[in-house]
């Protein structure tokens, strides 16, 4: 049938009868794609909360299954209108090619920038392209507030370019298939690479850029001529642990030889260990990635690193420093002797023990590019070269450090002629102990711990955390909120996200583990429970409990084992499955075209799969009214536009018995009497509903809704034919409404006749102006009532879906109607839903409204 | 809790994320646990001793997990074994019941899902 019909719509500058059914069915279809593909998407993004077992396989899988759901819909989008959207095929083409190459171990870069400030990093989540050692520094500055050096990135996209440009990975490859057959040893086949990329031309654009950023730095400090430390910040496979040391990193480098450092950062990835760790581990050649990290040096009055654990002896609950005076470098490298001081991890951090050696040399930045090693006084060699202050400073920001990442953290410092602490590189600590507790052990230890609650509630992070139990009052009180607390709160209100990155593991009476918050949760791994009921009853302010939100259990007081044997295992989040998921869902989940309006919302400016079907959604709904009513190709549907006391702007295409006979004349206008359709009448009767709007104290009334209603509208949608964007096709039995009031969008369908079997209700509802945490909490209300309305709801973030069947006829049109009223109740409620008591108190004034309608 | 008998427990499954997030997990509840990718070596090992439960995937190169759990069934009758699969269609099911097998779950799975079927293959094996 689908053939016919294609066959006579490419006709239809001859043939101009087609029937609107036809062209119908196919909108369904795509709104039906549309709702599949959305789906899809969410549930995949669930399998990233760490509950879940998932291979490679089913990432694979998923990939096909959206791939061609978006292909389909791009090919119903170009049967209505033949052509008009080719270009949407090459979008999806390059996201696709995208994303095999991500499945095929391809590193790309997620910018196309090549070189990044680090406040950037952090907010744009772009380590892919920082690589991990910039990140974490970005992130500690950004998000905790620690002191860095001045610094900046050079990104992957940069390292790709250079290579390109000079045809290097042609070459590279050559040289190592040559090594791979035996045809060259190692040794070799490395010194001929680096020396390629050694003499090497580095790209004017990039060049540019990178002297900009040294520029800036330089204008920042006028006063002295800053020295930069070069470092290697790969990307790829186990880069940041296991690569650990095997990269080239030059310190102390004039702004004149950046470029110079940098290539050498970027040949050191093929130094023999490098290459030899490669091929015995099957890390393909095209799975690493170098970025750069620049920094400026500190002038160091003292250098040091910090563990925050005992590498081997974790239950020691102690963290090590070494330090010596001066620059860093022959500390890291072991090369001088260095004061070593083990401080206990409990605040107030007791200094258990102190070691201080002879220092009788320090290295020093002289004049020049040169370091030299200078004598210490004498009265300063036999000195520690830490005060106890400093220490506690420093095990204060180690320990902050380490929760953020939930991981025990080998720490660079170094402090400052002003006294101040400046973290120069944080990475995970290798714990080698044999004290440490294995899985087998602890089933035992476990047994003797005091469990406060077991299995209840819903696991939307896992992880393990240890911490204080602070129980949120109200709202409030989320700026009292504890460094390093369990925060306990009634309900998962995406507000609590302002505080995960203080807090160690969250717990909540209620919540949905689609939510907001649990994706925050998730982004920040923040061990979080939901739904565990009473846990603000349970639960009280300052007591020590530990959650294991593996095994959704939560214990009376801190379980140190438990602690100790989750530094040890790799995360979850870590594996490669989990890292390849998240890769492949930037490609398909991000929606960058929300403005129709936007000179990028078009074929070549979707960006992801989702701006596709965003893209899609928009265009069939445009189409269809174009063809229906502003030109109108067909004579056997009627269309006019509703002419209503409230400007909701929307054509009504009638298939067959939705309104009077003749409803439609010259004006091809439709008033609300004359539409027969009893699903559209009782959606109509809900959005004019009178005591919407009245029985409310802190609301507006009608007037003033529809009035800023328009606003909106009229502020976003400048043309009468953006305005059409409404649309309802109707019949005796059936509607499918969408519309787009402000930024939301509604999509209603529903079935109705007096066989209860075939009788359905879809709804969807998602966007909004506000904040996201308006919005969900919008989405939550939305979800309630209809809950209480007898419709299966999913929610995720702000996206609502319900859905109700087999329900006899009048139950149908009240549901209808309650959707009705629901749209106009919550058209402004984002902005007013402020605190999340007011979900509570928002479903009771609904409640009062449809009560009261009953009597009337 | 302390009579408890300790469940020997053999996971096969080509792909190693499987094993490595179902082994600490598992271990943390009690249970000896032991982890194959290659099926070839995983039935060298049911050659050498039985385990209490199997869990083991289908797909697989080499031996494929059919045959793999034909042959634990033939070889111990009263090791309980579980199937897991990323390719779950009602045949294979469908066979792999006729084949004595425990419990059937399609991947992904909820960790909670696939402790839920052990802890009952587990209360059978210890009513017998």
């Amino acid at each position: 049938m689908l053939r016919r019909w294609v066959n006579k719509i490419l006709g239809r500058e001859q043939e101009q009868r087609v029937s609107f059914q036809e062209i119908f069915t196919l909108f369904q279809e795509i709104l039906s794609l549309n709702n599949r593909t959305l789906d899809l998407i969410a549930e995949a993004n669930d399998k990233l909360s760490g509950d879940y077992i998932f291979d490679r396989h089913y990432i694979e899988t998923f990939q096909e299954e959206t791939a061609s759901l978006v292909h389909q819909l791009i090919y119903k989008l170009n049967l209505i209108s033949p052509g008009k959207y080719q270009e949407l095929n090459e979008s999806f083409h390059r996201i696709e090619s995208d994303i095999r190459q991500i499945l095929a171990g391809r590193l790309l870069c997620p910018t196309d920038r090549y070189v990044l400030d680090y406040k950037e990093i952090a907010e744009k989540h772009l380590g892919e392209a920082a690589g991990g050692k910039n990140t974490h520094l970005a992130e500690i500055m950004e998000f905790l507030g620690i002191t860095i050096p001045p610094s900046f990135a050079i990104t992957t996209a940069a390292y790709f370019h250079f290579l390109q440009e000079n045809g290097l990975p042609e070459k590279i490859e050559k040289i190592i298939d040559r090594w791979h057959h035996g045809e060259t040893g190692i040794g070799e086949a490395s010194k001929e690479i680096r020396s390629l990329i050694l003499a090497a031309r580095l790209p004017a654009d990039i060049r540019k850029e990178i002297d900009m950023y040294l520029d800036a730095i330089r204008q920042a400090h006028p006063e002295k001529k800053p020295y930069f430390a070069v470092r290697s910040s790969a990307v790829g496979e186990d880069s940041e642990f296991s690569y650990a040391g095997q990269y080239a990193s030059r310190l102390n480098v004039s702004r004149y030889r950046v470029i110079e450092a940098y290539r050498e950062v970027v040949a050191s990835v093929y130094s023999e260990r490098a290459m030899e760790y490669r091929q015995s581990k099957g890390v393909l050649e095209s799975e690493i990635a170098m970025a750069v990290a620049c920094q400026q040096v500190v002038k160091a009055r003292v250098s040091g690193v910090l563990y925050t654990y005992h590498p081997v002896h974790p239950e020691k609950e102690t963290m090590e420093i070494s330090s010596a005076w001066g620059l860093g470098a022959p500390i890291v490298s072991g090369r001088v002797l260095t004061d070593h001081f083990t401080v206990a991890r409990r605040a107030p951090h007791e200094i258990l023990e102190l070691k201080v050696v002879r220092k009788q040399t320090a290295l020093m930045p002289a004049g020049g590019e040169e370091k030299t090693e200078v004598p210490v006084p004498e009265e300063q060699q036999t000195i520690p070269s830490l005060t106890d202050e400093q220490l506690r400073r420093l095990a204060e920001i180690g320990l902050r450090i380490e929760k953020f990442y939930k991981k025990p953290q080998d720490i660079e410092f170094a402090i400052d002629e002003n006294d101040e602490i400046v973290i120069l590189q944080a990475r995970q600590l290798a714990m080698r102990g044999k004290t440490l507790p294995v899985a087998r052990e602890l089933a035992e230890i476990l047994e003797k711990y005091p469990v406060i609650s077991r299995g209840r509630g819903t696991v939307a992070q896992m992880g393990i955390a240890s911490g204080t139990v602070f129980v949120l009052e109200n709202d409030e009180d989320l700026d009292k909120v504890p460094q390093g607390a369990i925060l306990v709160a009634r309900y998962a209100s995406p507000r609590l996200a302002r505080v995960i990155r203080k807090v160690s593991g969250i717990i909540t009476d209620v919540g949905a583990v689609t939510g907001h918050l649990a994706t925050v949760a998730r982004e920040f791994r923040v061990p979080t429970i939901m739904n565990l009921e009473h846990a603000t009853e349970i639960f009280e302010t300052g007591e020590e409990v530990t959650i294991d939100a593996q095994e959704n259990i939560v214990y009376e007081g801190l379980v140190r084992e438990l602690y100790h044997f989750s530094l040890a295992e790799e995360d979850i989040e870590e594996t490669y499955e989990y890292r390849l998921l998240r890769r492949v869902l930037k490609k398909i989940e991000p929606l960058y075209l929300l403005d129709p309006k936007d000179p990028n919302f078009t074929p070549q400016g979707c960006r992801t799969l989702h701006d596709i079907i965003r893209f899609v959604h928009e265009k069939v709904v445009e189409e269809i009214i174009d063809y229906n009513y502003h030109h109108p190709h067909n004579m056997d549907a009627v269309s006019g536009k509703l002419d209503w006391k409230f400007p909701l702007d929307m054509v009504i295409i009638d298939m067959g018995g939705g309104l009077v006979p003749g409803a439609v004349g010259t004006g091809r206008k439709i008033v609300p009497e004359q539409i027969t359709s009893p699903p559209m009448r009782a959606l109509l009767d809900g959005i004019a509903h009178p005591g919407a709007w009245n029985n409310e104290p802190m609301s507006v009334d009608f007037g003033s809704f529809m009035s800023s209603l328009t606003r909106t509208m009229s502020a976003e949608t400048m043309s009468p034919r953006e305005l059409g964007q409404n649309l309802a096709v109707i019949s005796d039995c059936y509607i499918n409404v969408s519309l787009r009031l402000g930024y939301h969008f509604t999509v209603i369908d529903a079935y109705v006749v007096d066989n209860v079997k075939d009788n359905y209700a879809y709804f969807r509802f998602s966007g909004g102006v506000t904040d996201i945490s308006r919005r969900s909490r919008r989405a939550a209300f939305i979800g309630e009532a209809l809950a209480r309305h007898d419709f299966h709801v999913e929610l995720h973030e702000d996206l609502v879906e319900g859905r109700i069947k087999k329900m006899d006829r009048q139950g149908m049109l009240d549901r209808l109607n309650l959707l009705g009223i629901l749209i106009g109740f919550t058209r402004q409620l984002d902005v007013k839903m402020v605190t999340d008591e007011q979900i509570a108190y928002y479903i009771e004034k609904l409640q009062e409204l449809l009560e009261n309608d009953n009597h009337e | 809790m302390n009579e408890k008998r300790t469940l020997s427990i053999l996971i096969l499954d080509d792909e190693p994320i499987v094993s490595k997030r179902l082994k600490p997990s598992l271990e943390k509840r009690g249970y000896v646990v032991e982890t194959f990718t290659e099926s070839l070596e995983a039935l060298k090992r049911i050659k050498e001793r039985n385990f209490d439960i199997v869990i083991t995937d289908l797909k697989m190169e080499g031996v494929d997990g059919m045959e793999f759990l034909t042959e634990v069934k033939k070889r111990s009758p009263e090791t309980e074994v579980i199937v897991i699969t990323g390719f779950a269609t009602m045949e294979t099911a469908k066979e792999s019941f006729k084949k004595g097998v425990f419990d059937f779950l399609s991947k992904p799975f909820k960790l909670g899902e696939i402790t839920e079927i052990i802890e009952k293959a587990e209360e059978k094996i210890l009513s017998r």
